[in-house]
């Protein structure tokens, strides 16, 4: 579903991510982990196209793209809740999660997803009508996960779910993780959190200062060294 | 200090202060996308008032490259106000094009963006003044159609006077608020606006194409100024191709006192100022024009991010 | 050679005042300030010279001083300059950025129309008459010249000096530099007042040379042009105001062939210069710094 042919991303003169491949497949949970600064972020942002690849290339779908910008990477059906959240702070949580269906012209299949989410996300339907800005950070991030989804797309990219939230929150967020890709939605995860985050995948590529260093089985992968020598830095 | 007085004064100062605000509202959209003044604003504001003016009286002048040209045909007021605030927008698109994207592209300094939106400024302030030469161009008094020129009505014994033109100014003003009021708030693309002035990356993210939201903005700021040059052309009459440079700076003063990139403050400050000056005291009325930047002065000291304004969150 | 200065005497001598305008614009923005109160300085200082060589109350001494007249002119600029941009710059500076900017416009725009209101500045008209230092106009260059050599050799100076590495300490990263222990307020007000001080001096000196004086030397778009000088020379650089000024006043006399599109090239110009050369001219000549 998803292509990475060595790809070398950089910001000016710094090099932040060096010949990098990796592929997603439909239905899978693929996750990339590595220490703070490995480029993990950078390559979520080289997929959504927000920042243009030095060399190599990024194809979705089988289509190669070179030369889209963000908006037409997501009408391919594709959706990204970037680091941090990004939840448009002075609008509505129901504004929000009605631009997440902004590519999407069926109306009444947006209100059925809208119920959809409000079902999976309780606390959201509580505050619907409140400024995106005033919750917290788990609702903040439960709502970034939810305006995603609203597009139906079909590969999400989630980039640091738990940054900075509670254990409690987190557990939470990756149950509704792994449902979704019981439902099909395939995933391409950025962590931090290497140990959930491998458990919860399929596959792991795992990162050190711009370069690929190992990848395979999420679970063969948990207990290797150079795994636990990349996510500890 | 009568009724009477304060009326004629709260009359005068809405009618000039609604026309302030609109105008103002087109440097706050553009602030609000992109974080910077588009100083070739007063350019567009001059542009669409002789526009109008040529649509409705069909006629250029006796100075300029078109001297005495005639339009082979001319529209009644309303039409031609309607076509000059359209292509006014087109202008303001123009003005994106030339000015400010070529920067973005570059990832240019603010400033660059400030002083190359001054330099279109320049070629479209030249511009009109090659093709409409310098002279006063005045509207004819039957511009309004069969309307009186006034209303007068007594208050207390004393009389009030009304222009039909300050009726018509306040009028639209408010009509384009209200337009521009359901616009952000009740449709998907002024949701998609708010979206992509608040972070062009997320919204980016969603599926809008910021770059068309960005010229589209630019588009209604254009329509904007336009519709305001024209109305301040109607009344008092168009004293040369520099009369924008004067209500652009002046606007300048409005939106801060306001608060930068906020509507209610462009309003609330359009108003705070044309009713300032209308309510001046006599004795002290050639400082009229020092009243506005007075007030912006004094607020910036005061309360720099205005009455309305949050954080002072600056982008330049 | 003489028949270079009849044609293009007045222009280098714009060229030089023009270019002292830009300094004046720019010893604020070495230290981050964007200031356009300059000109606002600029005006006055006309005003001063105007009013100590035109107004009866002044006769007697100029007639006791005669030429010590335009020096004396000088130093009460550059006095009034002094003490007013102190006033205006200490509760302004808290300002930053385009607040700041603002700041200077509005400034300007009130100082306008005081000295409209002021019977003593001669209204709308202005003053005129003001009386030469010299017969010839091209003589004047022994005014402007020095003064820009001075203004130079004293920016030289100034960049090498610790007044200067604390105005360009201030205008990287304000927070730091405060939290370094510079004491970011005086050392913006002193570049600010540098600033305005050499435009109220090139104001006295040109209201002779130009004749008369009016508020239209202090307009706004006046304003702008010292700014396009600074930008489109080169805003890093102590030669980016002469740069600057070279360009865009010799532009318009080159193109004065075309006439009435003359300004509307000055425009694209202006346009061009912010696209593609977006370190002025004195950028294009540095390579790569980092």
């Amino acid at each position: 579903m998803l292509a990475l042919d060595d790809v070398t991303l950089a910001y000016g003169p710094v090099v932040a991510v060096e010949g990098v491949s990796l592929t997603v497949e439909q239905g899978e949970i693929v996750t990339l982990i590595g220490a703070n600064g490995a480029g993990k972020t950078t390559i979520l942002r080289a997929v959504s196209r927000l920042i243009k690849p030095r060399k190599g290339s990024v194809a979705f779908m089988g289509r190669d793209l070179a030369g889209l910008t963000p908006d037409k990477v997501v009408r391919l059906g594709l959706a990204h809740s970037p680091e941090g959240r990004q939840v448009l702070a002075r609008l509505s949580v129901l504004e929000n999660l009605e631009l997440g269906a902004y590519v999407r012209s069926d109306a009444a299949g947006v209100a059925e997803d809208l119920e959809r989410m409000f079902g999976l996300f309780p606390r959201l339907r509580e505050r619907q009508r409140q400024a995106a800005g005033t919750l917290s950070g788990g609702e903040q991030q439960m709502l970034a996960i939810a305006r995603a989804l609203m597009s139906r797309p079909r590969l999400l990219l989630l980039d640091e779910p738990s940054l900075g939230l509670a254990p409690i929150i987190v557990e939470e967020i990756f149950e509704i993780i792994t449902a979704l890709n019981r439902e099909g939605t395939t995933i391409l995860l950025v962590e931090q959190n290497a140990h959930l985050a491998m458990q919860a995948a399929h596959r792991a590529y795992v990162l050190e200062a711009g370069r690929l260093v190992v990848s395979g089985d999420a679970r063969a992968l948990m207990d290797d060294e150079r795994v636990k020598r990349a996510y500890l830095g | 200090m009568t009724l009477a007085w304060f009326l004629q004064n709260l009359l005068n100062g809405l009618s000039m202060g609604s026309v302030y605000a609109i105008f103002a509202l087109g440097y706050t959209l553009v602030f609000s996308i992109l974080g910077i003044i588009n100083f070739a604003h007063g350019a567009v504001f001059t542009l669409g008032a002789y526009l109008t003016y040529l649509l409705s009286v069909g006629q250029f002048g006796i100075n300029g490259l078109l001297a005495g040209w005639q339009l082979p045909f001319t529209l009644p007021f309303p039409l031609a106000l309607l076509a000059g605030a359209g292509l006014s927008g087109l202008a303001g698109m123009a003005v994106e094009r030339l000015a400010f994207k070529p920067l973005r592209a570059r990832q240019a300094d603010a400033l660059l963006a400030l002083v190359s939106s001054l330099g279109v400024a320049l070629i479209l302030v030249n511009l009109i003044q090659y093709l409409f030469g310098a002279e006063i161009y005045s509207y004819p008094s039957d511009v309004l159609g069969s309307l009186p020129p006034a209303f007068i009505f007594k208050v207390g014994g004393k009389p009030v006077a009304v222009r039909t033109v300050q009726i018509v100014l306040f009028v639209v003003s408010l009509v384009m608020l209200a337009a521009l009021a359901w616009f952000i708030h009740g449709t998907k693309a002024g949701k998609a606006l708010r979206a992509t002035a608040e972070n062009q990356d997320t919204a980016s993210l969603l599926g809008i194409n910021v770059d068309a939201f960005i010229l589209g903005t630019f588009f209604v700021s254009g329509l904007l100024g336009g519709l305001s040059g024209t109305l301040i052309g109607v009344s008092f009459g168009l004293s040369g191709p520099y009369f924008g440079v004067a209500y652009g700076l002046k606007a300048l003063a409005v939106i801060v006192l306001g608060g930068l990139g906020s509507i209610p403050g462009a309003v609330l400050g359009g108003l705070v100022i044309g009713l300032g000056e209308a309510f001046l005291p006599p004795d002290l009325s050639s400082y009229k024009e020092a009243v506005a930047y007075a007030l912006l002065f004094v607020i910036l000291l005061v309360r720099p991010q205005g009455l309305l304004g949050g954080t002072t969150e600056q982008k330049v | 050679m003489a028949a270079f200065f009849d044609l293009y005497g007045f222009l280098c001598i714009m060229i030089l005042q023009q270019a002292l305008l830009g300094y004046s614009l720019y010893f604020p923005l070495m230290a981050g300030q964007l200031s356009l109160a300059s000109i606002g300085f600029y005006s006055l200082g006309g005003y001063v010279a105007a009013i100590m060589g035109t107004h009866p109350a002044f006769e007697a001494w100029r007639a006791t001083l005669g030429w010590l007249m335009i020096p004396l002119e000088w130093l009460a600029a550059l006095l009034l300059s002094v003490v007013l941009a102190v006033a205006v710059g200490l509760p302004a500076l808290r300002l930053r950025g385009i607040y700041l900017a603002l700041a200077t416009i509005a400034f300007v725009q009130v100082l306008n129309v005081v000295v409209l209101n002021m019977p003593i500045a001669g209204g709308a008209v202005g003053i005129f008459g003001i009386p030469q230092a010299f017969e010839s106009r091209f003589a004047y260059i022994w005014f402007f010249g020095p003064l820009l050599l001075l203004t130079i050799l004293f920016t030289l100076r100034l960049e090498r000096s610790a007044a200067g590495r604390n105005f360009m300490a201030v205008r990287e990263d304000e927070l730091a530099a405060g939290a370094m222990g510079v004491r970011t307020t005086a050392n913006k007000v002193l570049a600010f007042v540098i600033g305005c001080a050499l435009a109220g001096v090139v104001g006295a000196m040109s209201a002779p040379f130009l004749n008369t004086w009016n508020a239209r030397q202090g307009t706004f778009d006046a304003g702008v042009a010292c700014l396009a000088y600074v930008l489109i020379g080169g805003s890093r650089s102590k030669w980016g105001p002469l740069l600057g000024a070279a360009l865009l006043v010799a532009l318009p006399e080159v193109l004065r062939p075309l006439k009435d599109s003359r300004l509307i090239l000055n425009g694209m110009v202006l346009v061009l210069a912010c696209v593609y050369m977006p370190r002025g001219i004195a950028g294009l000549f540095a390579g790569r710094r980092a």
